[in-house]
Formats: C-alpha cells, sequence, structure tokens
C-alpha cells in the first residue's frame, strides 16, 4: 500500500550554491504544483548548516494525491538527479538508491560523455542532460547569512536555478517547461536551458 | 490582504508574531529554531516589523529579556530548542508567577547525549509544569495561527500567563507547506495591543518577585493555579472567534479523525498526527476501526474534552515523542495524564505508552500499523503492557514479520 512518489535530489556546494540549490527545488516543485502535482520541497536536515563547498543535498518530492509520508529526512530512491556543479560527480555516489531508467541532469560545460566518465553505475540512468547553466545565467543568488528553515526572500529563479531546472523538463514529464518558464523570474534563462540542453538516451 | 505561501513552520512562526506585532524579541541562536529569528532579525532590519531586536548572551538571558520586557507592558517574543530551552528552565517560573504573558516559540529537539538535533518532546515537556500554556502545531499554517491565537489567549486578563508555542522540530519547522497567511487589519482586529494590567512604571513604582516569607507561597501559587480555572473558557472563546474570523475549523482541546465509531484511537500531539491519519485511512480499509484524537494542549490538560474524546473507544496508544524515564508507564508523561483524565469513566479504555518519534526518528505508516495490532490484541485480551518502546519490543517487532 506505499504510495508512488516521484523523487528529485539537486547536489549543491555549500554557502555559494546553498541558495540556488533552494532556489531550483522551488521552481521545480512550483512548477509541478501549477501542473496540478502535489508537492514537496525542502533542504537536507543534515547537511545544514552548511560549510563554504560541501556537498549539500536538497530534495523534492511531487506525486498525484496528497503525500503521505512527509515527514522524512532523504530521498532514498531519487528518480531525478540534478547537479549544480559537475565536480560532485568525483567521489560520490550520487545515482545511489536510483531506479532502473532515471534521469541525471548536470551543469556543465562538458559533454554527457565526459560526464559519464565519472560515473561507476550509470547503468542505472536512462538519459543524461548536460547544460551549461552558469554560463546561460545572468549571475548566482548567494545568501552568506544562509536561510535554514526561513523564506527566500530574493527573487526565485534569477540565476543559474532557471536554466537548470528548465534542461530537466526536457527529461522529466512531472512539470513542463512552459510552467517552469511561468514561475521563474529570469522566464529567458529557464527557456535557454531548455533549448541549450544536450540530451543523450542511454 | 489573506495571501497563500508555501513557508516552513519557522517561518510561520516568524510571521505570526509579526502580524501580532510583536514589540520586543529577544534571541540566541540554536537548531532548529534559529530560522525564526533569521526571518523576524530581516523583518526588523528591512523596516517592516517595528520592534527591539535584543541578543541575549544565552538562553537564560534570552527568557529574562522577554520577562523584563513583559514586565514594562510590552509584546515580548523570544524562542529556543532542545539544551536551550532547558538551559532556561530558572526563568520560566518567575514569568509564570509573575503573570507576564510573553511568548516562547519552541521548535523542539532531543536532548543531550548525544547531540542529536531531531525532534523530540522532551525539552519543553520539562517545563510543563512551571504555569506556561503550551500544546504543538502539526503544520506551519497551525504554527501562524496559535501564534497569534496563543497571545490573546496568555493577555487576557482572566489568564495573564506565558505561553510555549511549539512545533516539531524539522518535521514542522523545516518542511515547508502551503499555508494562508491573513490581512494585517484582521488580525489587528482579532488580536488588540496588550493591556498590562500593571505595567512597570516610574512614577507608579511596583515590585516584580520580591523575597517572601515561606508562610506567604502558598497564596501566591494559589492565585497561579486559580489562572487555570478560568483559562479553559478563554481558550474555547479564542479558538471559536479564530475559526469564524479566519475561516479555521479548529477544535480547542481535542483535534478528532474518525473517533465516533472508532474502536482504538492513537493519541498524540504535534506534527506526527499527519502520519496517524494517513495510517487510519489504510487501517480502515482493512476493517481496522482506528481514530486519531490530536492533543491541542499539553497546559492546561484538557481533563474532560480528553475523558470525552478518548471514552469513545476501548484502547488508547499514547505516542509520546517525549520520554520519562521511571515514570508511572516507564514511558512517556502523556499517557499518565491521560490514564488520569479518563479515571473516573465508568468504561475506562485501556491506555498505553507508545515509545515512538524519539531523537527524531520518522513515525512510519508501518510503524503505526504495528501500534494498531498492539492495541486490536489490547481490545481483545482485555490488557496491555504499561508501554511499549516501539521497534525494540519482541511482540512489536513480530508485528513487522
Amino acid at each position: 500500500m506505499s504510495q508512488e512518489v516521484y523523487e528529485v535530489t539537486i547536489w549543491a556546494r555549500g554557502v555559494f550554491q546553498d541558495m540556488e540549490g533552494r532556489h531550483a527545488t522551488l521552481l521545480m516543485a512550483n512548477a509541478a504544483d501549477l501542473g496540478g502535482k502535489f508537492v514537496q520541497a525542502w533542504d537536507d536536515y543534515a547537511d545544514l548548516p552548511d560549510r563554504v563547498g560541501v556537498p549539500l543535498r536538497k530534495y523534492v518530492r511531487l506525486a498525484d494525491e496528497e503525500i503521505e509520508m512527509r515527514f522524512v529526512y532523504v530521498n532514498n530512491n531519487p528518480s531525478l538527479v540534478v547537479l549544480m556543479d559537475d565536480t560532485i560527480v568525483k567521489g560520490m555516489n550520487i545515482l545511489r538508491g536510483m531506479p532502473q531508467g532515471g534521469s541525471l541532469v548536470v551543469n556543465t560545460k562538458r559533454t554527457p560523455d565526459e560526464i559519464l566518465a565519472f560515473i561507476p553505475n550509470k547503468e542505472l540512468l536512462a538519459n543524461i542532460v548536460c547544460v551549461d547553466a552558469s554560463g546561460l545565467a545572468a549571475d548566482t543568488a548567494i545568501d552568506f547569512m544562509g536561510s535554514e528553515g526561513g523564506v527566500e526572500v530574493a527573487a526565485v529563479g534569477a540565476g543559474i536555478s532557471a536554466p537548470l531546472v528548465g534542461a530537466a523538463a526536457k527529461v522529466c514529464d512531472r512539470f513542463t517547461i512552459e510552467n517552469v518558464v511561468k514561475v521563474a523570474s529570469n522566464k529567458s534563462a529557464a527557456q535557454a536551458g531548455f533549448d541549450a540542453a544536450q540530451v543523450k538516451a542511454l | 490582504m489573506a495571501k497563500e505561501v508555501f513557508y516552513s513552520g519557522c517561518a510561520a512562526a516568524a510571521y505570526g508574531a509579526k502580524d501580532a506585532r510583536v514589540e520586543v524579541i529577544s534571541s540566541y541562536p540554536i537548531r532548529p529554531y534559529t530560522g525564526i529569528m533569521m526571518e523576524l532579525s530581516k523583518l526588523v532590519a528591512n523596516g517592516e516589523l517595528d520592534a527591539e531586536f535584543v541578543l541575549g548572551e544565552g538562553e537564560h538571558a534570552q527568557v529574562s529579556i522577554a520577562y523584563g520586557a513583559s514586565a514594562a507592558g510590552a509584546r515580548a517574543y523570544t524562542g529556543s530548542s532542545g539544551v536551550g530551552v532547558v538551559y532556561a528552565m530558572e526563568c520560566y517560573s518567575p514569568a509564570a508567577g509573575g503573570r507576564l504573558p510573553c511568548q516562547m516559540a519552541i521548535a523542539d529537539r532531543a536532548l543531550d547525549p548525544p547531540g542529536d538535533f531531531g525532534s523530540e518532546h522532551t525539552d519543553v515537556m520539562s517545563a510543563r509544569d512551571q504555569g506556561w500554556i503550551m500544546g504543538w502545531a502539526e503544520s506551519p499554517q497551525e504554527v501562524y495561527d496559535n501564534t497569534i491565537m496563543y497571545y490573546r489567549i496568555g493577555e487576557d486578563h482572566r489568564v495573564q500567563l506565558p505561553q510555549f508555542c511549539c512545533q516539531d522540530g524539522y518535521f514542522v519547522s523545516h518542511i515547508p507547506g502551503k499555508m494562508q497567511m491573513e490581512d494585517q487589519k484582521a488580525v489587528d482586529d482579532f488580536l488588540p495591543p496588550y493591556n498590562p494590567p500593571h505595567p512597570l512604571n516610574p512614577k507608579k513604582p511596583i515590585n516584580h518577585g520580591p523575597q517572601i516569607f515561606p508562610d506567604q507561597g502558598s497564596a501566591i501559587n494559589v492565585q497561579r493555579a486559580v489562572a487555570f480555572d478560568d483559562i479553559e473558557a478563554v481558550i474555547s472563546e479564542v479558538v471559536t472567534d479564530y475559526n469564524k474570523a479566519f475561516g479555521r475549523k479548529y477544535s480547542p482541546f481535542v483535534d478528532e479523525y474518525m473517533m465516533d465509531d472508532a474502536d482504538i484511537a492513537f493519541f498524540i500531539q504535534g506534527g506526527h498526527a499527519r502520519t496517524a491519519r494517513y495510517a487510519v485511512n489504510h487501517l480502515r480499509k482493512k476493517g481496522v476501526k482506528a481514530g486519531v484524537s490530536r492533543l491541542r494542549f499539553m497546559r492546561p490538560f484538557p481533563t474532560e474534552a480528553v475523558a470525552a474524546s478518548l471514552s469513545k473507544v476501548k484502547a488508547v496508544g499514547v505516542i509520546e515523542t517525549n520520554t520519562s524515564y521511571g515514570g508511572v508507564t516507564r514511558g512517556g508523561n502523556i499517557a499518565p495524564e491521560a490514564r488520569a483524565a479518563c479515571y473516573n469513566l465508568d468504561n475506562r479504555p485501556i491506555i498505553t505508552s507508545f515509545m515512538a518519534g524519539l531523537g527524531g526518528e520518522i513515525v512510519t505508516l508501518n510503524e503505526f500499523y504495528a501500534m494498531a495490532k498492539v492495541l486490536s490484541d489490547a481490545v481483545k485480551s482485555g490488557k496491555a503492557n504499561n508501554s511499549y518502546w516501539m521497534n525494540f519490543e519482541k511482540e512489536v517487532l513480530d508485528t513487522h514479520k
């Protein structure tokens, strides 16, 4: 009787990507919410308060009905993994728990094949998406104060989260690029991420 | 205008305090409640909230600052978590005994050892007998609503008591949910400015907390006790008014879910009540008549409302999320009170402590099914253990097989 919940894990670097990581979760959740999904978006409790450069996890959960088990700490079985920084592929089992046929979206200037070389368990993936989100975004939102448990004061989706989530819409059918564009504050960057995304089916 | 937002419990508390127009805020950081103060500091710095923001050098100072501000006639706000809550323990009785209705936001956290940052109610439950109002919210929405309602309850001249406005750390404080923030004008209408009966005033000096002779003590104590005689009527009024003003559906004391025809019940406070309701939905599909009775106030303990609710069923499992080592049930603090509330009933239900959700452990649907099995067996056999440490008892583990 367990419920079907689609899990997304977003990895970011501590402090300088903490806010963008959270913005990515909010963008995705807001876009899916607009499409009628039930959503949950939150930060990993154990990864915060963060330190500069440490890998951070942020989570999104999407479902067609009210999510029953809201109180969890992590997404154990993410079908979609998003990396805000391509160096996170090194030394970290980013696909741990992924069900067969998942997707990986990476903010990188590199090609899918270059990234795949660093992923030992790539057979779990149905596809990989590479997008230079940092190049497509005007800037990166940084909050040196941290905002654990707080509210976003900055506009959501002004920085690299917009093109990155736009690119994710190319392989994830739980939210649409139209709705990502609607909820992102930098709409052209969200669309540009979608358009520039290199998808490689595996 | 009221507006829908996607906020964590921390943000909900901060915006509740803002809409309650708190005048003095005292802060000292500790996870997970810190988010509340971070939000409030931003609101003060941005000029959206006109309040004094004072940094204490520790929780003892924090509560002392709120105490002093409240004595001076301000609407005072503070908060803490875990070890911070117990560090300030000395200050709780003076604030209640001085009848100063300051509010303390609690995002609860397990006490050491070891240094655990998960949710557990034991921290502030340790202060439950100091004369403060105390209750848990189950969602960011209820955090916001309680923050506003508690001030009106505490500041009522029939009550005049401080309040612990509690939420589960992380589960409620950190996982955002959709909630409605109300129009400031409507909140102002509901919660008028604090009208202190005896504010500190140099032109009309009064004394707070002087030394007294021992034989004067009981007269002071009885006044604090009498405040709890009137409080249930005040809470009912305030909750009814709030429901009317903002379209909510809170029961004043006990929120019931599928209790009317239930045989067994989960008695619970805080966020895990949400999971309990989904567990009940699934149990009902399997023919198990389960219900949820959610406690909204631990202090005052709503004796009659609890007895009325629990008398509907044959067996009650109290999901404790707090510890009382060596206590009556060798479990938590709530089951003994629930048992005492039901003592005068002709057909008392079996009441047992389920020790679950300790240290921030997730209370899963499977765990609720295991509890339901224990309760159903208790209905058949007519008896149950005083307490079950979930996931450590053989008979509980057997139900997982």
